[in-house]
């Protein structure tokens, strides 16, 4: 049995539809990320299951118990939010005992929990500090064992990490990792930030304008994306998108001409690719190497060099640009012809709406 | 007039201009304590040097006044003016920053557009319903009138803005009610803005003037402003008690203002840090 299910979930602000129907099954000790674009509505539907956000139609679930109209502190959650959130006027102890006191749990209690969580979170000689006397990372930790000592069914995450600075981020992200495999609950967790979704999720959930595009594992979105939307949003950098027309070849093979690449083609599996129709074919950077079916005859524009690999931005004539993530990339320099090889059956084809044909 | 020279020009405007707004800041304050010194005559006369009359009018003054009852009827007037003016306004503040609603920005445009209002106009009315609730002649009269303020109001709703929403969130799911987040969290954080809050509210209830002249009528209700006046309103007055008077007037507002103002400042610049 799932731990949190959604049923058609919607939420309008008037006239005006921000959670367009959303549908969710979460199974007990998942890390389920929320994914998307600013404004797609990931951390709306994060405060509705919050409690903080009314729901104006559907069924939010927990533990098969319908929750819509239950006050958020009686749901069995706990939130760390963006800005952390931590009581300014009370001590790291005030603030992480806080919700407990208020739930009448004895002073003992409270001070055991505190305790054990402070020590997962190794915040012991920080607890009589305020939060303005902590760094950023201390202050997460905080706002983190503020949830911890709830025991809570779920963890809300809103975009935790987006305050600090790159380096703690990484760090973060591990702690948070660690975190979940050690205490083995139900995480939810919001960001735009599409590494952060890949690194830390058992589930990733992308949305757009307030739709849930496509539910899946890390590497199931990666690699089978469903449509356009989804396989540009994971990745990075990003997938490339040629545009082309399905045509068929004298020997009744099918295969993609590419009017901006020269009218290069290549053949397509995919059955449900009609002749004549417009489709954009997506290729990842990593795709292209020495060897493959298919070509494209490129002109290198601009060269990031990280080290262990190389990105070459390269463009045919004046189209669009392609990215080509290579491991041999020192040799190549701005202005260099070359061949742009790839296996045309890793190629992805989508339709003029955006959505993957197989 | 080379650049050198119009430096210099500049520079003698300018602090012309900045010494003569504190002549005219601190002359008034140097003039009340030369006069507590001096004798009415002296005074009168315009001497500007501290004289041998301090004992003498201190004495009269504690002689024609009862002290302890008219600054203990300012400081009740004061403090409970101040404590209501700042639940009262404070809670309306939240409620208009924190609560959506259509009509939320009509009814606070009614709200700012009553600071428009002489108080010269309200006054009669006032009058008029303090007389119907039997409140003429009572402290009660002239701390009601005060205690909705629609600039502390509009000074609390300013200061709200700037109150993390994510606080509210965050008690909620930690299990608050609303007026619980308001006392235990918002309160506590919002401690300069009170502080500031405080300073203003209290200074004008205390200075009070023109309410409390209509509306207290005897002796044992009136309060240090209304006898100073009527200190100063004498067939002969006698400015050197009247000094003296004013003197003791100003100092619990001095003390207030010296005590808190670090918060002032820091309610001033925005209290959320």
């Amino acid at each position: 049995m799932s731990e949190l299910q959604l049923s058609d979930v919607r939420k309008s602000y008037g006239n005006f539809e921000v959670i367009k129907g959303v549908d969710l099954d979460i199974r007990t000790g998942e890390f389920v990320v929320f994914v998307g674009p600013s404004g797609c509505g990931k951390s709306t539907l994060l405060r509705m299951i919050a409690g903080l956000e009314e729901i104006t139609s559907g069924d939010l679930l927990i533990d098969g118990e319908r929750m819509n109209d239950v006050d958020p502190s009686k749901r069995g959650i706990a939130m760390v939010f963006q800005s952390y959130a931590l009581y300014p006027h009370m001590t790291v102890r005030e603030n992480m005992g806080f919700a407990l006191r208020f739930a009448g749990v004895p002073k003992a209690e409270i001070d055991s929990r505190v305790g054990e969580a402070a020590n997962i979170l190794e915040l012991g000689p920080l607890l009589d500090r305020k939060p303005k006397q902590l760094s950023g990372g201390q202050r997460q930790r905080v706002a983190i064992g503020r949830a911890i000592v709830r025991h809570p069914k779920i963890f809300l995450f809103d975009e935790p990490l987006s305050n600090l600075d790159a380096e703690l981020r990484v760090h973060m992200r591990i702690e948070i990792a660690r975190l979940h495999k050690k205490l083995a609950t139900t995480i939810i967790y919001v960001t735009h930030d599409q590494v952060e979704a890949m690194t830390l999720a058992d589930k990733i959930v992308v949305m757009r304008g307030g739709v849930v595009e496509q539910v899946g594992s890390p590497l199931d979105l990666y690699d089978d994306p469903a449509n356009l939307f989804v396989a540009g949003f994971i990745g990075s950098p990003k997938m490339n998108f040629l545009k082309g027309i399905v045509e068929m070849g004298a020997g009744g093979d099918k295969h993609v001409r590419l009017p901006d690449f020269g009218n290069a083609t290549l053949p397509v599996t995919a059955r449900d690719a009609a002749p004549g129709s417009a489709v954009t074919i997506g290729i990842r950077p990593e795709h292209f190497g020495d060897n493959g079916s298919a070509h494209l005859a490129l002109t290198i524009d601009m060269l990031e060099h990280l080290g262990g690999e190389t990105f070459a931005y390269a463009r045919h004539g004046n189209g669009e640009l392609i990215v080509i993530e290579t491991k041999n990339g020192r040799s190549l320099k701005s202005g260099d012809s070359i061949a742009a090889r790839f296996d045309s059956t890793v190629a992805l084809v989508f339709d003029a709406d955006g959505r993957r044909l197989r | 007039m080379n650049n050198g020279s119009a430096r210099i020009a500049g520079a003698i405007v300018t602090y012309g201009f900045v010494g003569l707004m504190a002549f005219l800041s601190i002359f008034p304050f140097v003039w009340m304590l030369l006069g507590a010194t001096n004798s009415s005559i002296d005074i009168i006369k315009g001497k500007m040097l501290p004289g041998s009359a301090l004992a003498t009018n201190i004495s009269t003054f504690f002689t024609q006044v009862n002290a302890p009852l008219v600054f203990w009827n300012s400081a009740k007037i004061a403090i409970l003016a101040t404590a209501l003016t700042l639940a009262v306004s404070s809670l309306a503040g939240y409620g208009f920053e924190m609560f959506r609603s259509r009509r939320r920005d009509r009814i606070y445009s009614a709200l700012l557009l009553t600071m428009m209002i002489p108080f010269a106009a309200l006054m009669i009315p006032l009058f008029i319903m303090m007389g119907k609730v039997g409140l003429i002649n009572t402290h009660l009269a002239v701390v009601l009138p005060s205690i909705g303020s629609a600039f502390v109001v509009f000074y609390f709703r300013q200061c709200t803005k700037a109150f993390p929403s994510e606080l509210r969130d965050a008690a909620k799911v930690d299990g608050l009610k609303e007026w619980q987040i308001f006392l235990y969290i918002y309160v506590p954080v919002m401690r300069s803005t009170y502080a500031a809050a405080f300073i203003i509210v209290f200074m004008t209830a205390w200075n009070n003037y023109l309410w409390p002249l209509i509306v207290l009528q005897s002796n044992e209700t009136k309060t240090i402003t209304l006898v100073i006046s009527s200190l100063a309103s004498a067939y002969y007055p006698d400015y050197g008690v009247v000094m003296v008077g004013t003197i003791l007037a100003t100092l619990p507002t001095l003390a207030v203002f010296f005590f808190m103002q670090r918060q002032f400042v820091q309610g001033m610049l925005g209290s959320v840090k």
